[in-house]
């Protein structure tokens, strides 16, 4: 700690370089942070799905599946509850206003689901209004809901019968679940008020949820389920929820690969950043330091002083970019439902912030352990 | 008076290039303990380098370094480092002070390599500002004091550490004539009131008047003292 002084006035010897500087590491620590959230909430929201609840769906189209055979399905051995879905995605006042909507049968939707929490008064309540609603928490804080609002919701792929695509729903109650794997963060509609206040594809579900009793028995049931609509007109495909949530993020892209990608490319262009930095700052130091070996620091001390001032400069960096990182979690976690780990974040890139401090802080480092006192004083 | 200082047989030389230079030959020096050696000679007359040799920052090529007891040309660079530490205080021409500490943040610089805590640190940095007359600047940085006061915040960084031996290359030579007799001054006050032995390089006689005995030098050897009045 004696030493922090010396390290600090070394690093502040130019202002306007060292802000610049650091204004250059903590948007690269910044951006670490935003895109490594990213990725591990979306790693998270993956790992969050429960391994017992199968989705069923259409295997040669996207053409809906027939709610009839839910009652075949319910048959087969190990299945616990069955519940068709009908996602209905909406827009709310503005087109950028997105409203993930899903008509469900309140009956089901705590069977199907396991982990959602709302209190069965709530559920009561949607099953007695057929244009009534539930939303979670995120949701009627994101619009500004309230129980007893109407809300018109414009779909944008289900048609009413009066020919718009206004769905006007009646807000019945506000839940907030901790658990749950599909409807956590959403609106819940009644089944039955769209499928039959629609034009077409009456009777039907795009979407069939199937809760079963043992996670490991999944590949099976899901076999059995398919073999069941075999060589049929609606044929299905079934699968775990965090089978099909995997799929959706590689059909993206490989998220991971390129976000590491774009945070190599920032670390790398920093590392020359913040050597050069280092180095010429050490450059320009030469007859300070040689006076500090005229003081009695050794080679070896001089070297840790600058790996110090290397190490002290990218980790108050980086403290900064994770810090403001770690502000936009609540955010992400508000508008899209994601719970970032911020913990092991943090961890990767304090590490991140070592490693750069030293491979950057070397070479100077070792220009100044080498320095001839002689040589330097005498501006050699 | 007991050496504190003891050099014998010399010799100093550089390699520039394929070109080896001699810049000491062979040379013998005694230092007493609480004496005050003004060194003298004309530029390029090896007294820099004498200098370096008696301070530990470089080593002779040949023969003795004695200084306070210690065979100093033996030491290993590390050994040497701590040694210089302990026993020497180094005054520059132009300073050489860390533009970005203040005053007693530069004083305190060889109080960092001693165990001393931070309370004692103090202590010694107000007790060297004050030997030296510049307590009321101990908050200034070196761009905000003269020429005079930074020399004297040097000398203060100098004895802090208490050292046996202050080592001056040129201390007054880039001060006008008021202020370099104010800062030889206080060398020999240094020297007749507190026992430190200095040892002063110098250009300009009227600032070796200051010191007790003048040594010589021309072209790398120690010569008679009537060489004193060509120069």
């Amino acid at each position: 700690m004696k030493f922090l002084p010396l390290i600090w006035a070394g690093i502040w010897r130019k202002p306007g370089r060292a802000v610049l500087t650091l204004l250059s590491v903590v948007n690269a620590f910044l951006l670490f942070g935003v895109l490594q959230g990213f990725a591990s909430g979306l790693n998270h929201a993956v790992a969050e799905t429960h391994a017992d609840v199968l989705l069923t769906l259409s295997r040669i189209s996207t053409e809906p599946l027939p709610v009839g055979q839910l009652d075949q399905i319910k048959r087969v051995q190990g299945v616990r509850a069955t519940m068709p879905m009908v996602p209905v995605i909406s827009t709310y006042r503005t087109p950028t206003q997105i409203v993930p909507a899903e008509a469900i049968d309140p009956a089901q939707v705590l069977a199907v689901d396991p982990g959602l929490t709302i209190p069965q008064a709530m559920i009561h309540a949607l099953q007695r209004d057929r244009t009534g609603a539930i939303v979670s928490r995120v949701l009627a804080n994101r619009f500004g809901w309230k129980v007893g609002d109407r809300v018109p919701l414009r779909a944008l792929n289900v048609a009413n019968r009066d020919g718009s695509p206004t769905w006007p729903v009646d807000i019945v109650g506000v839940f907030s679940s901790s658990g749950g794997t599909l409807f956590k963060n959403a609106m819940l509609i009644n089944f039955d008020y769209v499928d039959q206040g629609r034009t077409t594809n009456g009777g039907t579900a795009p979407v069939f949820v199937v809760r079963i009793d043992d996670p490991h028995q999944a590949g099976p049931i899901a076999a059995s389920i398919d073999k069941l609509f075999a060589n049929s007109a609606n044929e299905t495909k079934t699968a775990t929820v965090r089978q099909i949530a995997q799929n959706n993020l590689k059909q993206i892209g490989d998220i991971g690969l390129v976000i590491n990608a774009i945070v190599a490319a920032v670390f790398f262009a920093l590392l020359f950043l913040v050597g050069a930095l280092m180095m010429q700052s050490v450059r320009e130091r030469t007859p300070e330091l040689a006076v500090l070996k005229t003081l009695g620091f050794t080679d070896g001390g001089l070297m840790g002083l600058i790996l110090a001032e290397s190490l002290t400069f990218c980790l108050v960096s980086a403290a900064i970019g994770l810090g403001l990182a770690a502000m936009l979690f609540p955010v992400a976690r508000r508008l899209i439902g994601f719970n970032i780990q911020a913990g092991p974040l943090m961890l990767t890139g304090f590490a991140l912030a070592i490693g750069l401090a030293l491979i950057s802080g070397l070479p100077p480092a070792i220009r100044a352990m080498r320095l001839q006192v002689v040589d330097a004083l005498a501006g050699r | 008076m007991e050496a504190l200082v003891g050099l014998k047989h010399v010799v100093k030389r550089y390699r520039r290039g394929r070109q080896v230079l001699e810049v000491l030959h062979n040379l013998d020096l005694e230092v007493a303990a609480g004496e005050f050696l003004a060194l003298m000679g004309p530029s390029g007359s090896g007294k820099t380098t004498l200098l370096n040799l008696i301070g530990g920052l470089d080593r002779p090529t040949e023969g003795e370094v004695d200084v306070a007891g210690e065979r100093i040309d033996q030491l290993s660079s590390g050994r040497l480092a701590a040694w210089r530490a302990r026993h020497v205080g180094f005054v520059f021409q132009f300073y050489n002070l860390m533009p970005t500490l203040s005053a007693e943040r530069n004083v305190e610089l060889p109080l960092l390599l001693t165990s001393l805590s931070a309370a004692q640190r103090k202590q010694n940095v107000e007790a060297a500002l004050a030997l030296v007359g510049l307590t009321d600047w101990r908050k200034h940085k070196p761009n905000e004091l003269s020429g005079g006061q930074q020399q004297r915040v040097a000398i203060a960084r100098a004895i802090v550490a208490d050292p046996t031996l202050l080592v001056c290359d040129e201390p007054t030579g880039d001060l006008d004539r008021e202020t370099a007799e104010e800062v030889l001054g206080l060398l020999q006050q240094l020297n007749r009131g507190h026992g430190k032995t200095v040892i002063m390089v110098t250009h300009d006689p009227k600032a070796a008047s200051f010191a007790s005995r003048i040594v010589n030098l021309d072209k790398g050897a120690l010569v008679p003292a009537p060489a004193m009045a060509s120069i």
